[in-house]
This record gives structure tokens, sequence and C-alpha cells, in this order.
């Protein structure tokens, strides 16, 4: 697949985050951790972003505070904010992102991925098209879009 | 009979049968012994040399050339030398077939001793005419080419009176050469001969016959054994290129056009060419391209990705700073060129607005300041003031952090340049600037102002001291966090050398006064740590140490937390020296009073609070020389003893007097304190003092001088072992631990001896009641602690005594196999995964294939300290050897897998989930593919694991393990 320029070709970079710091909890056997928005940001901050060798989380297109986690009614919600309100990459960004989640999070969640409101133009279409379950498993026969898939998120 | 080489039908010979050419050596025999002349054997060969078939002709010059290989180097002289020489060139002209043996018949006779160098300005003229150098075959023209080599390696002098008519001739040869081995050997060569031959007119031919090899791309083949690299080629290249100033505008052309392309290599090989052509080319070669140097250098210094091509961009920068600068004062160049590097990073710096992009501007002028004087006077001067206004424009904490460490980094640039001076106006309100960071509350302002403050503590005027004090004392007594109370106690510390009698009237009389009670425990405690370290500056320790000993001797309420903070602080060898606690004893007499703390306190005070006093002796009788250590023992033994008769608490006084001794140290006493030590170690009832029995007794038997001495406490020891009696239950536990003791306290001062004492520590592995002791007593022999045995106790510790524990233990452990009941299995695993933790990797490394299937059995036991060690070298197994494992995968993985949810410790969930991630990271794809997804499966419920690290382990591990044959995978296999 040729790549035409980047849609954003002089994105704003911004500070990354430091590590989760370990507390005396994280290493006491009884001590339960539930899952937090920190813990569901981790796992996806990251990820590359298709166009540039920066992560999701430099870009701002993920934040903690736009995560949101229920234990009890197991259900994980994420919004992303594409770089640019036209940006052409953003339902592959939300493809990563599902994907990387459907990996690592145990399957009694049930996950939401969608673009921030407001922060693109064609919302509705995105936010549909990744709420597809079958679109999603369509995508990942593809062998091409699975391996930018995997390059973006092998360093998550 | 007469051999066929005195006949002229030798010629007929050679062509007929090819057997002659084995017989060579009889040749060369019959000629060294005198037998036969040389131009005999010449004369009777002519049938052959002069034979009109080139094949035959052939056949004769290969026979020559044989005959001349095995002769001795000194046996020719040197008018036959030159008429062989005549005759070689003379084959020169001959037909093709006949060429490569003439040329290494020609490559012998160089090597001749009597060969002069005149003999080849016949010779190269016609190499040059007759032979075409790039049709002969791959070592032929290695041949010429160490034809060349030899005979600049001769007579260098003599090769340059050749004059151009030579250097074409080199030049012509080597065009087009395309074998890696041998452009090596040219290459090597080159970069001598350029630089000693004068080129004259043929300067331009040259570089571009070298040049078209740059960047080098070359890809060796995977089977060749010996195979030449690229790195080689690469590197041996690089030299001839900038051999000599004459090439300079070629090359430096040359190289801004390959830093220009898209290859990686290229770029990379680039900036390497640029740093060795500094050490030839003059500064004016430069001047013309600075300005494309420059941006091309800045576009690979802002890569974001890849870290060595950062690196040799920021090596080609100083190397080109450094040599600009030496044209500082008569050029404007230089200054010019600074100006657009300081602009450019300014820039980058300004419109940061993350740490990693403000670091990449700081990076870029730390990396010419350091490269010269001038570079680092003018950068200083500039940068300094305009950092400390960008801290004050309060962008971002972390911004403003990064700053204060970038002030402190050119500061200690320019002191290492012995600078200070020229810039002197520059820094000297750094501290004040310090002193706004310190002021905030935040931690990391904190940090940075004081780490930036002991960086630039020359210039820290009087003034400032009070303010900076103020806060530093509050830290000191009621900072929460170590980092920040570590660094405020170092900040004092360097203040207090610079202006001791300010700190002595603030501090030590002052606020910290240890007259001036508080009630609060904490804060007193701090205060004495601080004392304490302030103590190791002459102008302190006598105050300080004298207020406390008063505190001691008085036995005051506080005495116990005194000496707690001297023990805290006197064992840290990089504020107290060895002299320096020397010096305190013999000036303040440390070890008398804390001694009768002890005694009075021994029954009554808590073990804690005693530990320390023991410790404080110790240490510091461990920093006494020898004679002294003697005088203290004399003097305190026999009341030790006396006291320790009645109560095994007072070993400990015994143990502290004797643990550090120097081995030469030695009194008749020792072979009493070995009897008390051996009984208290059987027999005391209490375990700590049972310990510190064996500790003493390892201790003495590690250090007791070679020879006589040794011999006495040794058999001293075995006497007394033997009087023990083995029925009793109790005691068999003890002694295998004693046992274990004394194998290590051997084995650590290199003594044989130490096999009998392990032979019967391992021979208890197979009994079922004491297996789980003889473990124990492993784990001791292969741990590594610095409260005993240790080299500040002064022990002999001999190299590689792991390694030898690790061969020997292999070899008894084998031959346990056999008669092991099954039971004892797992304290068996137990005991070689103590010896496999601690055991040098490399060692590990080589007995692979034995240690893996040990450590594969054990995975399936439950021990956790087994476990862990197990999946420790497994991991480094697969990483490092996964050939040694992968046979056995089929096993590994449901064990791994059922490991991964192992309830009693998260330790062992989270190292068999790495070792998960290493199989998938390390192995052949076409292993892993047929467990991939059941590994995907089963790994899924470690995702909901109830610990937080165990599940980003789990997603590491499961992530790796969907990428497995996956597109997109990033694995060579």
């Amino acid at each position: 697949m040729t790549k035409s320029v980047a849609d954003n070709v002089n994105p704003n970079i911004y500070e990354k985050e430091s590590e989760r710091e370990k507390t005396a909890a994280d290493f006491d056997e009884d001590v339960e951790d539930l899952f937090d928005e920190r813990e569901i940001f981790d796992l996806i901050r990251n990820i590359n972003d298709p166009e540039h060798p920066l992560t999701l989380e430099e870009l701002r297109v993920v934040e903690e505070s736009n995560i949101r986690v229920d234990n009890k009614d197991n259900t994980v919600v994420v919004n992303f904010t594409p770089t640019i309100p036209h940006c052409s990459m953003a339902t592959l960004i939300g493809l990563s992102i599902r994907v990387q989640l459907l990996r690592a999070l145990p399957s009694r969640f049930k996950v939401t991925v969608e673009v921030s409101e407001g922060s693109h133009v064609s919302e509705h279409a995105v936010n549909k098209q990744l709420a597809d379950k079958e679109r999603i498993a369509a995508a990942l026969e593809n062998k091409n879009l699975v391996q930018i898939i995997n390059q973006c998120i092998a360093a998550a | 009979m007469t051999s066929v080489w005195y006949k002229p039908e030798l010629a007929e010979r050679i062509m007929s049968q090819s057997d002659i050419f084995s017989e060579t050596h009889s040749i060369i025999t019959d000629i060294v012994s005198g037998h036969l002349d040389i131009s005999d054997l010449v004369q009777n060969m002519a049938g052959v040399l002069t034979h009109i078939e080139p094949e035959n002709r052939e056949k004769g010059m290969r026979f020559y050339t044989k005959v001349l290989k095995e002769l001795p180097r000194d046996y020719l002289n040197e008018m036959q030398v030159k008429f062989i020489s005549k005759f070689y060139i003379d084959r020169l002209k001959d037909h093709h077939r006949v060429i490569p043996p003439v040329l290494e018949g020609y490559l012998v006779l160089i090597d001749m001793n009597e060969y002069k160098i005149q003999n080849c300005a016949d010779f190269l003229p016609v190499l040059f005419r007759e032979v075409s150098c790039q049709s002969q075959l791959r070592q032929d023209r290695y041949n010429i080419y160490l034809i060349m080599q030899k005979l600049c390696d001769k007579d260098i002098e003599f090769m340059k009176n050749l004059g151009t008519d030579f250097v074409y001739g080199i030049v012509s040869a080597m065009d087009g050469e395309r074998d890696p081995r041998n452009l090596l050997l040219l290459f090597a060569f080159l970069s001598n001969f350029i630089k000693s031959v004068p080129l004259g007119h043929l300067v331009d031919e040259m570089f571009d016959v070298i040049s078209c090899y740059f960047p080098i791309d070359f890809h060796p083949s995977k089977d060749d054994p010996a195979s030449v690299t690229r790195d080689d080629l690469a590197n041996a290249l690089c030299p001839c290129l900038c051999a000599v100033p004459q090439f300079g505008d070629s090359c430096i052309v040359l190289l801004i056009e390959k830093l220009d392309s898209n290859l990686r290599l290229a770029k990379i090989d680039s900036l390497k060419l640029l740093v060795e052509s500094c050490k030839t080319f003059t500064p004016q070669t430069y001047i013309p391209f600075l300005r494309a140097l420059w941006s091309s250098l800045n576009r690979e210094m802002s890569n974001k990705t890849d870290d060595e091509l950062k690196l040799v961009a920021h090596q080609a920068l100083a190397a080109l700073v450094a040599k600009m600068a030496t044209t500082a004062d008569t050029d404007q160049a230089f200054q010019n060129f600074l100006k657009g590097i300081l602009i450019s990073a300014q820039t980058t710096i300004a419109e940061a607005t993350t740490v990693a992009q403000f670091v990449k501007g700081a990076k870029v002028l730390l990396t010419t300041a350091n490269a010269s004087d001038q570079s680092c006077a003018s950068i200083t001067r500039a940068m300094v003031p305009a950092t400390v206004a960008y801290y004050e424009l309060k962008s971002t904490p972390k911004l403003q952090v990064a700053s204060l460490d970038f002030i402190g980094d050119l500061y200690e640039c320019a002191k290492t340049r012995g600078l200070l001076d020229e810039v002197r106006a520059q820094v000297s309100n750094v501290p004040q600037v310090c002193l706004e960071a310190v002021s905030q509350s935040a931690k990391e302002f904190q940090m940075a102002g004081f780490r930036t403050l002991i960086r630039v503590q020359e210039c820290l005027g009087e003034d400032l001291v009070l303010p900076f004090v103020e806060i530093l004392i509050y830290n000191v007594q009621h900072a929460q966090d170590n980092d920040l109370l570590s660094i405020s106690v170092e900040t004092i510390h360097m203040i207090a050398r610079k202006y001791p009698e300010l700190i002595m009237n603030l501090v030590v009389k002052g606020k910290c006064n240890l007259e001036n009670l508080t009630q609060d425990k904490v804060v007193f405690q701090k205060r004495l740590n601080l004392l304490t370290n302030l103590a190791s500056i002459d102008d302190f320790t006598k105050v300080i140490i004298e207020q406390m000993m008063k505190i001691i001797i008085d036995n005051d309420v506080e005495a116990s937390h005194v000496v707690e903070a001297m023990n805290a602080q006197m064992s840290e060898t990089s504020v107290f020296s060895t002299e320096k606690v020397t010096q305190i004893e013999s000036d303040h007499g440390l070890i008398e009073p804390v001694l009768s703390w002890l005694y009075r306190e021994i029954s009554a005070s808590n073990p804690d609070s005693l530990a320390h006093g023991f410790a404080l002796i110790s240490n510091t009788i461990g920093s006494l020389p020898p004679e002294k250590q003697q005088i203290i023992l004399e003097k305190h033994t026999p009341q030790a003893l006396e006291q320790c008769a009645r109560d095994d608490n007072y070993f400990s006084v015994i143990e502290c007097l004797y643990m550090p001794l120097h081995p030469t140290v030695y009194s008749s006493t020792f072979e009493e304190i070995l009897r008390v030590a051996l009984k208290v170690a059987l027999g005391s009832d209490n375990e700590a003092a049972r310990f510190k029995g064996c500790m003493l007794v390892a201790h003495l038997l590690n250090k007791a001088e070679h020879g006589q001495r040794f011999e006495l406490l040794y058999e001293l020891l075995k006497v007394k072992l033997s009087e023990s009696n083995r029925e009793d239950q109790n005691l068999c536990p003890r002694l295998i631990l004693l046992y274990g003791w004394i194998t290590k306290a051997l084995l650590m001062r290199g003594s044989e001896m130490f096999l009998f004492w392990l032979q019967k520590v391992i021979g208890t592995i197979s009994t079922v009641r004491y297996c789980t002791d003889a473990a124990e007593a492993i784990k001791l022999i292969m741990s590594e602690n610095p409260e005993y045995l240790s080299a500040k106790h002064h022990c002999r510790i001999s190299l590689l005594y792991k390694q030898r524990m690790f061969q020997t233990f292999s070899g008894l452990a084998d031959n346990l196999k056999q008669s092991l009941p099954s039971e004892n299995k797992e304290c068996y695993l137990l005991c070689w995964a103590y010896v496999l933790d601690k055991a040098p990797k490399t060692v590990l490394k080589n007995e692979a294939s034995k240690i893996a299937p040990i450590i594969i059995d054990s995975l399936e036991y439950s021990n956790k300290d087994m476990l862990l060690v197990s999946l420790d070298v497994l991991c480094q197994f697969v990483q490092m050897s996964p050939e040694h494992v992968s046979s056995s995968l089929q096993t590994i993985l449901p064990r791994l897998i059922s490991l991964t949810k192992y309830m009693k410790s998260m330790d062992v969930r989270i190292k068999s989930l790495e070792c998960l991630y290493e199989i998938a990271n390390n192995f052949r794809t076409s292993y892993l593919i047929p467990h991939k997804q059941d590994i995907l499966l089963d790994l899924a419920p470690s995702l909901d694991d109830k610990k937080r690290l165990v599940r980003s382990m789990a997603v590491r591990a499961r992530s790796r393990w969907f990428l497995v044959g996956a597109p997109g995978e990033d694995k060579d296999n």
C-alpha cells in the first residue's frame, strides 16, 4: 500500500506521562486490584499513530479523562480525539484501539470505542463503523489491514 | 640410484606424472645439503619450461614455484635471486595459463632475504603492461595486491621514486575489484599507501576508484563460516577516503550527498566518515560546506526513533566543531558556524512543548560546548542567562526542571574545561535561581534545585547560605521522602565544606543543637543523622563526636538513638573514609564507651538497638590497622569471655570484636574463642546466638593464615565436632548448617578441604528427615551478604568461588541422583535451584544441556523459591540459547500455563507469563504456530487476574502470542 502525504503533517506533540507508580498495595497478595481508568489508558497509550512515529498519548488522541470503567456492570468506554476534524485515519485509529482492548481485556467487559463528541466531521459514521461487530470481524479478515493494525499496536 | 632431478628427464617426468610434485621436499633436501645446484635443477627442467604447449609450461612454472616456496628463505644468494627474478619477469609475457604460478612464485621471491628492491623496477612495468589484473581469478588478483603490499612494506622510499607510473598501475589494477576479501586487503593497504606515496596528478583518479565503494552495500552469505561483514568493509574503507588532505573537497561533497540519501546505513557511514576526516583534512576544507553540513547534521540529530544515528550525528558535530575551533582566531567562519548552531538550538528550545524536545535542543548545545574551549565559552555565555530567563517564564514544571538541569550541565562543561573565570559574570546568579526553585514546595523543584546547587557550588555566595539552610534544616527534620532527605543532607554537607563557620553557628550550635531537646523523637533522630554526617568533615568532628560521646557515657535516654545514627552514617564509606574512622577512634575513643553502654543495656534494651551498637563496634574495629585491632582485643577479650561463660547473650560482644579482624591478627586466645563459638553454635537455645556462633567459626577458618595457624584451628574444629553426638535429633540440623558454614568459609578461601564438608552436606539430601536442612545449608553456601564473609571483614574471597561450587555440586549431585528416594526429589531440585540462582550466568549457558532438564523438572513442583529461580533460568535460556529448550516445548508450555494460575505467589505468575512472552519472542515461528491457539485461550483467564501487575504481564504475553505468525510481526524467521 503506498502512503500519500499525511493528513496532518505537523501535529502538536504533548508530554508523555510517567509510568504508573507501583504502590505497596500492588505487591500485596491479598489486595484485589480493580480495573481503573489508568489501567485502560496504559493499555492503549503506546499504540502508534499510523502516520507518525508518535504514540496516541503524545498526540493526545487518547486521554485518561476520556475513559470510563465500570467494574460492576463490566463496561469500558473509550473516547478518542483525532488530531484534526477531517482526519481520514480516524476509523483506523479506532479500530486499533478496539483490537488492542479485545486482546488485552477479559471477555466479561463490553467495550465501546467512540470518537469524542464534536471532534470529527463524520463522527456519526465513524462511530457506527466501530460499533458494528460484523464490520470489524470483516476488517480483521483483510490481511493488509491486520498488518497495519499489528504494527500500530506491537509496541503497546 | 640417482634421482630423476639429477637428470634432464626431469622435464619429461613433470609433464607426464604429477606425483613428482609430492617429492619436492627431497629435492629441497638435496639442494640444501649441497648435492644439487639450483641452476642444474633449472637446466634439467628446461624441457618443460620452454615446451611448446602452454599447458606444459604451466606445469613447469608450477613445479618451479613449488620448489621456491619450500626453499629456506635465506638459501639463495643475491645473484641467484636476481637471475630467477629476471626469469619470472620474462614469464609474465607468456600465455595467460602460465601467469598464476608466476605471480605466486614472485610473491615467494620477494620474501627471500637477498631480494633487492631494485628487481621490482623491472617487474612492475611488465606486470602492469602484460597482465590485466581484473581478468585474473580471485586468488591471483589477491596475489597481485599482496605483491604490491609486500614491496611497499619492504622499502617505501624506493616505491616513492617509481613515481606516478606505479600509482597509475595500482589504480588501474584495482579498478573494478568486487571480491570482499580482496577489498579488505586493498583498503588496509591503500590507507597507508596513499598517506606515504605522493599521488601527483592522479589524486582524482585514486579517489574515484575508492569512492565508488562508498557507502558499502554488501550482504554476506549466511553459509560462509568466516564471512567478511559489511561493517568490516565499511570500517576499512573509511580511512582510505580521507587518507590525505588532497581528497578533502571530493570527500566532503561525497559525504554530503550520501548524508541526504534515504538509506540509514549510508547516513551512518557518512557521519562516521565525517568524524574520521576531521583527523586529516584542514579546517579550510570544510568552510565552504559548513552550511550544508550543519543542516544535514541537524536533521539527523532530530531523528525521533533511531538512537544510533543520533549518537553518530552528535559525534560528527563534536568532531567538526573541534576541528573548526582551531581557526577561531583567524577566521570568521567558525563564529558564523557557531552562531548558526546557537540560533537553531535556541529556536528548538524556545518552541519546545515537551521535555523530549527541550532536551533535543539542549543536547546539541552541550555537544557543541563539549567539543572545544571556544565553543564552550560562547555557548555558556549565551545560554546560561537565556536559560535562567526561560526558567523564569514558568512554562511547565517539567520544562523548568529540565532547564535547571541544563544549566548544571553547561556549568559542569565550563568547569571541566577550566573556563569558569571567563563565564563568572553569567553564572554568578545561578544559586539565586536554585534558591527560587527550592523555595517551592513541590518535590521535583526542590530536588532539581539542590541537584543544580551541588553542581554549581563554587559560586554559592555567603549571603545565600542562610536562606538555603532554613529550607534544608526544615527538610532534614520533616521531609517524608527519602530522596529529598538524602539530597538535603548532601547539600548541607556541601555547604559545610565551603562555609564551615556559618554552618557551625547556624546548624550545629543553632538549629540542630543536641542540647536543644525536642519532644518529637523522629525529628531528633533525623537531626542526629545529619550531625553524624557532618562529623565526617574535619572542622566538625571534634564538636559533634564529643557531644555524642557525652550522651552515650551519661547513658542518656537518647543514647540508643545516637548509636543508631552513628552506625547508619559511619558505615557509609563514601562519607566516612577508613582513615576518618581510625582518626575518630584514636582521638575520641569510640569503642570503649559504646562497649560499656552495651554491657549495661544488654539485658534490658531491645535487640534492634543493641544490634546497632554491635555493628558500630564491628565497623570501627574493621577500619583500624592490625596493630590497633590487636590492642583492643587484648583489652576487651577477658571480660567478654567471662561474661559469655555465664550467658550466651554476651557472645555478641565476642562476635563483634573478632569478626572484622585482619587476617594477620592472631593471638593465643583464638583457640578458646573457637571453642566458645562452637559451643554456642551447636548448644545455644537462642537461634540468633547460634547463627552468630556459626558465623564466627566461619570467619576464623576463612582468615587464619596458611600453615600452622590454620592447621591448629582446623584440627581443633575436627576434634570438637567428632565429639558431638550424631544421634541427637536436635543437634543434627545444627550440625548440617554448621557444615554449610565451614564449607562456605573454606570454599571462599580457595581451600580444597571444602569438598570434605560439602560431601557431608550433600549426603544428607538423600535422608528424608534432614533434606530440608541440607537445602538451607546449600542456600547459605551460595548466598552473599554484606553482613558476613565480605571484603569489609577482610575475608579471603577467592575468584570464581561460585563457579567452583557449581561445578563441584553438579558432579556430586549426579552421583546422588541414583540413590534418591522419590519424596526427596523436590528437595534435591531445590538445592539445584539455590546453586543455579547464584551461579554465574555464563557458566549456566555453557552447561545448558545439563541444566535444562532439571529446570523443566522443577516446574512441576510448588515450592515458591524453587519456581522463581527455575523460571528465571528458563527465561535466560529462552533468550540466549533457545535451541536447548525448544525440543521440550510441548512439556514446558502446559507447565508454564498451569503456573500462571499459581495462587500462592504473584511473582511466580508474573515470571511464568514473562517466560511465555519470551518464548513467543525468541522461538522460531514454525515451532510456535501449532500451540498458538491453545496458548491464546489459556492466557485469557490471566487477563482477569486479581493483581494488576500480573494482568499487565499477561497482556504483554498474550498480545505477543497474537502476533506469532501474523502479518506485521517483526521477526526474522
